[in-house]
């Protein structure tokens, strides 16, 4: 912080080389920047900017749009695969976080001490998320593969007939939501970080108070890291909305896609790639982010009420 | 700190240079050492980027092709390009304005490119490089032309066939060399094929409609049917012909026990694994082109298998051979730098001798009306005069050709699935989608007429 000169506050009009270093500031500040802006004004506005225009068109990609006023999206209610692929993301998304926070609170709360042996299992727990998305699902599906996969052949010593986990549709939801607790090693670091940081004092007060191990996680420890779980509960929401390349490369094959591991991303992917209707997908995209952005404000207004930002 | 805030000009200078110094080191890196081309150009010629979708010895046997076009001439040098997603990449690529010269595609791909004028029409350039449609098989010429032009040449094409194992017909005393000709038949042998386990689990079955399920749509034309009616523009899922067929799907379903059908499903490998089911005789009939003959041939080369065309059910026309054509295009893409160089690569890749060696490494027949003697007798794949003989038929048909054809399929095999988990009849199921379908074809044609009017289209005419 030092190294920004502080500036007196004054009344006196600032003189005319004031000013222009001033500009030559802001002329820097700006020419420094300007790659992002100019990134972010030509890669991401404008394209969005364009799509919500599609959005309204019909848009075949290789011909130019044509103007239908809101057709794609009060065709979009009247679209059974639409409504599927929503369904399932609701379900996925409905199950995952909430499993995932509570997976990696208790994997947290478990690890954050010292020693070596918590180490290794951080490393463990983390690693798991470095391996590339593709990667780790062409591993997962021979994992859950029905005859030869490593799970049902665990289930089988315990005699118990493992499921054709990414076949049956009753299953799909369910090994696509413990494929989801492959990643829990990103939340399980964020959250001991953040339980690192709860002041010692307030342990000691709480142990003088005579609260047990559990008493104290759940009214020290959770409050202070709440800000750390909004964090987290809002990458989740927006990163399990818009789930696409695990459940592309696994329910996608040549025989037809898996309708229970069909997701609202992969839909959209492809209308806009596939089915060549770049309009419809548009529309989709534009629904996905209203309905990320309203989740994101109801967490934060929930986050308000539960949130404690407090420090001591 | 302190010196840092008193010396904050030098210091920013130096950390100017400093960043200047490195973005020059950088780029002077990158031009140095960074990525090249593959291959050396010779100077003066015209250069064509060709993007095809084939990889392993698929690919190897095409970039051989284009080694021989480029050593044969010294105006014009191809690059090959392998692309994955081909389809959605030229999608791109020619929406963008900036597509290759050469693009390898589906069969499927030509009426919506054709109709968005995102193809060339190759009518004149074909003609001027001495190329004709009578050339080709009558069944590839189909694939070709569209609404009266022609838009792409076949590479390599198949045609889809019964395979079936002649060592399990011969352990349950079939006759190997007399393949099912009927529906019927076909059910009596999958019956005698069908070998349960001591728990009553599947071991093999004779035939199954899902193995592999690449084509779940194509039984009605196996049952004088068809599900889309080019003529009047119509879906006809519902019609009485593809009813029976998925009635009778379903019955394999129904006999075998979905529930037992899943856990059977998931003991199959991959298609290109040795761990196909075909290879590891599970399935003792399958429904496949000719190119299965180069799996058998790198994972399973005693495999004893034959090859007949798929059987038709009582009351379908059973003359001539029934079987689908499935092909591979060359298309030239609106946008393409030099379309007539690029024709003249076409043009060498449609000759007789570079079709066979590009359709002898794919285990394909040629899509050429003429073939030699040598090609016949010396193709790998053994059943290779049956394909042959499906190019020629009048009983072959292609892809329903619509606009709207990938998501007709994609919402076709959704459907093919919940028959198949005896969620839904078929009468029920096919009447949903005949709606849904003829939704998307309606959609679909009111927008080309409110874009082209009476024209209808932006290419074929």
């Amino acid at each position: 912080m030092s190294a920004i000169p502080a500036r007196s506050v004054s009344t006196v009009k600032p003189g005319r080389a004031e000013r222009r270093a001033r500009n030559r500031n802001l002329f820097s500040g700006l020419l420094w920047s300007s790659p992002w802006l100019i990134g972010s004004a030509v890669f991401v506005f404008a394209p969005m900017l364009m799509s919500l225009y599609y959005s309204f068109t019909d848009y075949p990609l290789l011909e130019p749009p044509l103007w239908r006023g809101t057709g794609n999206y009060t065709d979009l209610l009247s679209d059974p695969t639409f409504r599927r692929v929503v369904w399932n993301t609701t379900i996925y998304a409905g199950v995952s976080i909430p499993l995932y926070t509570l997976v990696a609170l208790l994997l947290a709360a478990a690890l954050a001490g010292g020693g070596r042996i918590t180490a290794l299992f951080r490393a463990a727990i983390f690693i798991p998320t470095l391996v590339p998305l593709i990667a780790s699902a062409m591993v997962w599906m021979w994992l859950f593969n029905g005859e030869y996969g490593l799970i049902n052949k665990l289930l089988a010593l315990l005699h118990i007939r493992g499921p054709a986990w990414v076949v049956d549709e009753h299953w799909v939801p369910v090994s696509m939501v413990l494929m989801c607790l492959w990643s829990v090693g990103q939340g399980v670091v964020i959250y001991i970080a953040a339980m690192q940081d709860v002041p010692r004092q307030l342990y000691e007060a709480a142990l003088i108070d005579g609260m047990n191990a559990p008493r104290r996680f759940l009214h020290v420890t959770l409050p202070m890291i709440s800000p750390a779980i909004l964090f987290n509960v809002i990458s989740l929401t927006i990163s399990a909305v818009q789930i696409f390349a695990v459940p592309y490369v696994i329910f996608r094959r040549p025989d037809g896609q898996n309708p229970a591991g069909h997701y609202y991303s992969m839909y959209l992917y492809e209308n806009a790639f596939i089915y060549g209707k770049m309009g419809y997908a548009s529309a989709m995209a534009w629904m996905q982010l209203l309905v990320v952005l309203a989740l994101t404000g109801v967490l934060l207004l929930v986050g308000r009420k539960l949130v404690h930002y407090s420090r001591l | 700190m302190a010196t840092l805030q008193h010396t904050s000009g030098s210091g920013l200078a130096l950390t100017r240079r400093a960043a200047l110094g490195a973005m020059l080191a950088g780029a002077a890196s990158f031009a140095l050492f960074g990525p090249r081309g593959r291959q050396d150009i010779p100077a003066g010629r015209i250069v064509l980027d060709y993007w095809e979708k084939w990889t392993r010895h698929e690919g190897d046997a095409m970039e051989r092709i284009v080694n021989a076009f480029n050593a044969s001439q010294s105006r014009i040098w191809v690059r090959y390009l392998v692309v994955s997603d081909i389809g959605q990449k030229s999608l791109v690529s020619i929406a963008g304005g900036n597509p290759p010269d050469i693009i390898g595609l589906y069969a499927f791909n030509v009426t919506p490119y054709a109709e968005s004028g995102a193809i060339l029409p190759l009518d004149e350039r074909a003609a001027a490089r001495g190329l004709s449609l009578e050339q080709y098989a009558p069944g590839i010429r189909r694939v070709m032309v569209h609404k009266g032009k022609w838009w792409a040449t076949v590479n390599t094409a198949g045609s889809v066939a019964l395979y079936y194992n002649r060592a399990a017909f011969r352990d349950v005393g079939l006759d190997p060399d007399r393949p099912p000709r009927t529906i019927a038949e076909l059910d009596a042998m999958h019956a005698k094929l069908l070998k349960l386990g001591p728990k009553g689990e599947l071991q093999r079955v004779g035939f199954l409609h899902r193995e592999p399920g690449w084509w779940s749509w194509l039984w009605a034309n196996h049952f004088g049917g068809r599900i889309f009616d080019e003529s009047t523009n119509r879906a006809t899922v519902n019609s009485p012909e593809c009813i029976r067929a998925m009635e009778w799907m379903q019955s394999y379903a129904r006999d075998l026990g979905p529930e037992r059908l899943k856990i059977f499903a998931e003991s199959f490998g991959n298609y290109f694994t040795p761990e196909n089911p075909f290879l590891t005789g599970k399935v003792a009939m399958i429904i496949q082109g000719p190119w299965i003959a180069n799996l058998i041939k790198a994972f399973k080369p005693d495999h004893d298998y034959g090859v007949a065309p798929f059987p038709t059910a009582a009351g379908a026309p059973a003359d001539a051979p029934v079987g689908l054509i499935d092909t591979d295009v060359l298309v030239i893409p609106r946008g393409a730098k030099n379309p007539d160089a690029a024709m003249e690569f076409i043009a060498f890749t449609q000759r007789q001798d570079n079709t066979e060696q590009l359709a002898t490494a794919h285990c394909k027949p040629s899509p050429l009306a003429t073939v030699s003697e040598s090609f016949l007798a010396n193709h790998p794949n053994r059943g290779i005069r049956v394909h042959y003989d499906i190019f020629k038929s009048p009983g072959a048909y292609v892809p329903p050709r619509t606009r709207v054809w990938q998501q007709f399929k994609d919402e076709f095999d959704t459907q093919v699935q919940r028959m198949w988990r005896l969620d839904a009849t078929p009468a029920a199921a096919l009447a949903e989608l005949q709606t849904r379908i003829q939704s998307l074809v309606d959609h679909s044609t009111d927008q080309q007429l409110r874009r082209y009017g009476d024209k209808g289209s932006g290419g074929a005419t």
